[in-house]
């Protein structure tokens, strides 16, 4: 069809870029060994400057691959598999990573970015040609992939005239722009510290220089699988039509699994940093979380585990299990060999120090990290051995989660005041006597309130436990400046915030997680979920609400067809606002998506969805009726956390009272 | 000595950890069955949440539209079950076409509060005296 550049098809100007980014790559990887190993400058600058080439080749491909989105050209399998004609614009542009072959082009282009970056920003040390050969092993795995196993780029001969579009629940809300990008700017965040923990071990140079130098790698990946999760809910809420936000899906739990492992981490980072403890434990934890990456990725896009959103079965699946067995192979492997040096040889002087906190908090993510994984495989288990088809219901999950849930929050509130090694009792018992005064105070007033739940009566307990909490780090580092100071509290808290940016932003990280964990509990426990009948024109009641189904509606855009009905709702007689919960049929596959509508409140939320058809010769309609508390406070708490990760991220203002310890960590 | 009390107390933790963890993924794994498969053991999902397959038989549909109940029959050809779904039927939901229920049986009738519809093309109805391929029609619906 339109042929850019002269004759030559949009499918092979992609694919050319793809091959010579794997040839630049594998270039890369070959001088960069060569180079390490000879420590040879000018082999590693030319290594270094091949990860730069990969990235220029990825773009190309990458920009190829919009243009021929953006134009229709259907000559092009990916764009004849998943777009559209009638699609709007920014549908065009996402369409990149709403399937398979797409997805895995943009997470070796982000990951060749990081690489990029990684290559012209990071300080020169000893790791860090090594860091970059074990990034361009992964990126040769990704490019492989898109190169051979499932191209983009396939040039179809004779091009269809319009092809089907997008899934259509991913078409139909914008989040699908914004989630799978962070869900990918995440895993690959943390492909930086597993490549320069790998490097440390085959550098024999296992200390803390792997972990100070990517620091804020490892931080910024975390920050943005965190929002990714979050999104997801987000778009599962507005989506999926349940008025739930996580289902224990598969592919949420894959997520969710190198989140924990990450989360566990970056708190056992600061461990060896202080302490010189936990080395090993440190490379294990850095290894499974990218572990866990390729294994979930591994997991949902095989098909071996269903899944709503899994994109079907192809060949990728048996190419990231070898992938993924290789990872383990080769990260343990190397471990394993290097045991003698790794392993601690310092014990703990005290379990209750922060150090014994924050190992305690550790095994505790890990254990939720464990529980989910075999909830997830465990029906991969089971029908290997009895041939019974299981699935592991989502109470599973629940039961086990939440109690060790409540066990984090309860230890997020004391490991930060404990001091390092070891604890003075009088001070520790003042401030616990403090937090349990107010936990039980806010335990009760939920009471008093009617709530009976356990697990929400113990979250808003914990909820004040760790304001207070909060309260007392922040009063226990200004009290003494402001005595000295003699300044006055807000230019001594001015002062704190920016100079104690890593501290402060954890504070405000963990008042989010608190914020999320009200959400959570509220929207789990006391969630109300009914079906009712409409007929169009007659009020009914609805714990306080006044719904009035006016008539059908039906709304007809290029490509899409949408029918719903118009809903006023008001409360206390007052008008508050009209919802329109609907269905959209995209043309294309003639598959539908349901589109809840949502009026969202800081209390609860009041949440309408179709069920069933919506037609001109029937006088009412079927919705399903949803009112849940606090949901808001999900996504409020994720911008909360989101902020606290970027505040401590950003470069700390002048320090004057100790030397800035390894600022010269790379910033992106 | 203060190794081997940490080893002893992690221990501990794992033990009672791993009962946790087998005593919630016990009660709350779903199978998925057909009705013959019901047929031969009930009392193995008595009281339980399965996972019901099959094709919804043709004429046995109804649906009440004041209470919002669902009624139909769910076969494999070897068994036949009343299903009881919560709620209206979703879309692309007819007679003869593969359906998954959730829910639990009481008295006789499944109870369901989940409903899927399962288009496969795998799966090809058996003729008129043609004998039912179960294991094909399990594996379409899963």
């Amino acid at each position: 069809m339109i042929g850019v550049g002269g004759g030559i098809s949009l499918a092979t100007l992609g694919g050319a870029c793809v091959f010579l980014a794997l040839a630049l790559a594998l270039y890369a990887l070959i001088t960069g060994v060569a180079g390490a190993l000879r420590r040879d400058a000018r082999l590693q600058t030319s290594a270094r400057m091949a990860a730069v080439a990969v990235f220029l080749a990825l773009t190309a491909a990458v920009f190829v691959m919009e243009v021929a989105l953006l134009n229709d050209d259907f000559s092009v399998s990916y764009v004849a598999e998943h777009s559209r004609i009638a699609s709007p614009v920014w549908v065009k542009v996402v369409t990149l990573w709403a399937a398979l072959e797409g997805s895995i082009l943009l997470w070796g282009w982000l990951l060749s970015g990081y690489t990029a970056a990684l290559a012209v920003t990071a300080p020169n040390t000893v790791l860090r040609p090594w860091a970059l050969v074990v990034m361009q092993g992964v990126q040769i795995f990704f490019l492989g992939v898109t190169a051979i196993a499932a191209s983009p780029f396939r040039l179809l001969v004779n091009p269809p005239l319009d092809g089907p579009g997008p899934n259509p629940l991913l078409q139909n809300h914008w989040m699908m722009a914004v989630h799978p990008v962070l869900m990918y700017l995440g895993f690959v965040g943390l492909t930086v510290p597993f490549a320069y923990a790998m490097a440390a071990l085959i550098t024999r140079q296992p200390g803390v220089t792997w972990m100070t130098q990517t620091r804020r790698w490892t931080l910024t990946g975390w920050g943005f699988l965190s929002a990714a999760i979050i999104a997801g809910g987000w778009w599962s809420y507005e989506v999926l039509g349940w008025g739930g936000f996580w289902a224990w899906d598969p592919v949420e739990n894959v997520s969710f699994l190198p989140w924990l492992t990450a989360t566990a981490f970056i708190h056992s980072v600061q461990v060896q940093e202080r302490r010189r403890m936990l080395k090993g434990w440190n490379l294990l934890l850095v290894a499974l979380t990218f572990s866990l990456t390729i294994l979930g990725t591994f997991l949902t896009r095989s098909g071996i585990v269903s899944s709503v959103h899994a994109f079907g079965d192809g060949p990728v699946g048996p190419l990231f299990l070898g992938f993924f067995v290789l990872v383990v192979l080769f990260s343990f492997g190397l471990i394993a060999l290097r045991w003698d040096q790794v392993r601690d040889r310092a014990e703990l002087d005290d379990p209750v120090s922060r150090e014994g906190a924050f190992l305690l908090g550790n095994i505790f993510f890990l254990a939720i990290a464990f529980a989910v994984l075999l909830g997830t495989i465990f029906p991969l288990i089971v029908e290997a051995i009895t041939g019974d088809k299981v699935t592991v219901g989502a109470p599973f999950f629940d039961q086990v989660s939440v109690p060790i849930w409540m066990a984090i929050f309860l230890l997020m509130g004391i490991g930060p005041l404990l001091p390092w090694r070891k604890a003075e009792g009088h001070s520790l018992r003042r401030n616990l006597s403090w937090m349990g005064l107010v936990a039980l105070l806010a335990g009760l007033t939920a009471f008093l309130l009617g709530m009976r739940l356990i697990y929400p009566l113990i979250t808003v307990a914990l909820a004040g436990w760790n304001l207070v909490s909060v309260a007392l780090l922040l009063h226990g580092a200004l009290a003494p400046r402001i005595r000295l100071a003699n300044r006055s509290a807000v230019s001594v808290f001015r002062q704190y915030a920016f100079e104690s940016r890593r501290r402060f932003g954890s504070m405000i990280v963990h008042l989010g997680v608190v914020v999320i964990a009200l959400g959570v509990m509220a929207a789990s426990g006391y969630r109300v979920d009914q079906q009712m009948r409409f007929d169009f024109g007659e009020p009914v009641e609805f714990r306080g609400y006044t719904l009035t189904a006016i008539e059908p509606f039906e709304d007809r855009t290029p490509g899409r067809l949408t029918s719903g009905a118009i809903v006023e709702v008001a409360r206390d007689g007052r008008d508050i606002t009209t919802l329109r919960p609907r269905i959209n049929i995209f043309g294309g596959n003639q598959q539908s998506a349901p589109t809840p509508d949502v009026l969202y409140t800081p209390w609860h939320d009041l949440y309408l969805s179709l069920a069933g058809d919506v037609s001109e010769d029937q006088n009412f309609v079927v919705l399903r009726v949803v009112q849940s508390p606090l949901v808001i406070w999900i996504w409020l708490g994720g911008l909360i956390l989101a902020f606290g990760t970027v505040w401590s991220l950003l470069p700390q203002t002048k320090r004057a009272e100790r030397p800035a310890t390894n600022d010269a960590t790379v910033r992106i | 000595m203060k190794r081997a009390v940490y080893v002893i107390l992690a221990a501990l933790i794992l033990v009672f950890a791993g009962m946790l963890v087998f005593r919630a993924l016990s009660s709350s794994l779903v199978y998925f069955i057909l009705p013959n498969e019901y047929a031969q053991d009930p009392l193995q999902y008595d009281g339980r949440r399965i996972r019901l397959g099959g094709i919804v038989e043709t004429g046995s549909v109804a649906f009440d539209n004041d209470d919002l109940r669902l009624t139909f029959q769910v076969t494999d050809s070897l068994q036949t079950y009343p299903v009881r779904h919560g709620g209206t039927p979703p879309e692309l939901f007819q007679e003869n076409t593969g359906v998954v229920v959730e829910g639990r049986f009481e008295d006789g009738v499944f109870v369901s509060d989940n409903l899927l519809v399962k288009h496969s093309e795998v799966y090809q109805a058996p003729k008129p005296g043609e004998a039912v391929d179960i294991e094909a029609l399990k594996d379409s619906l899963q």
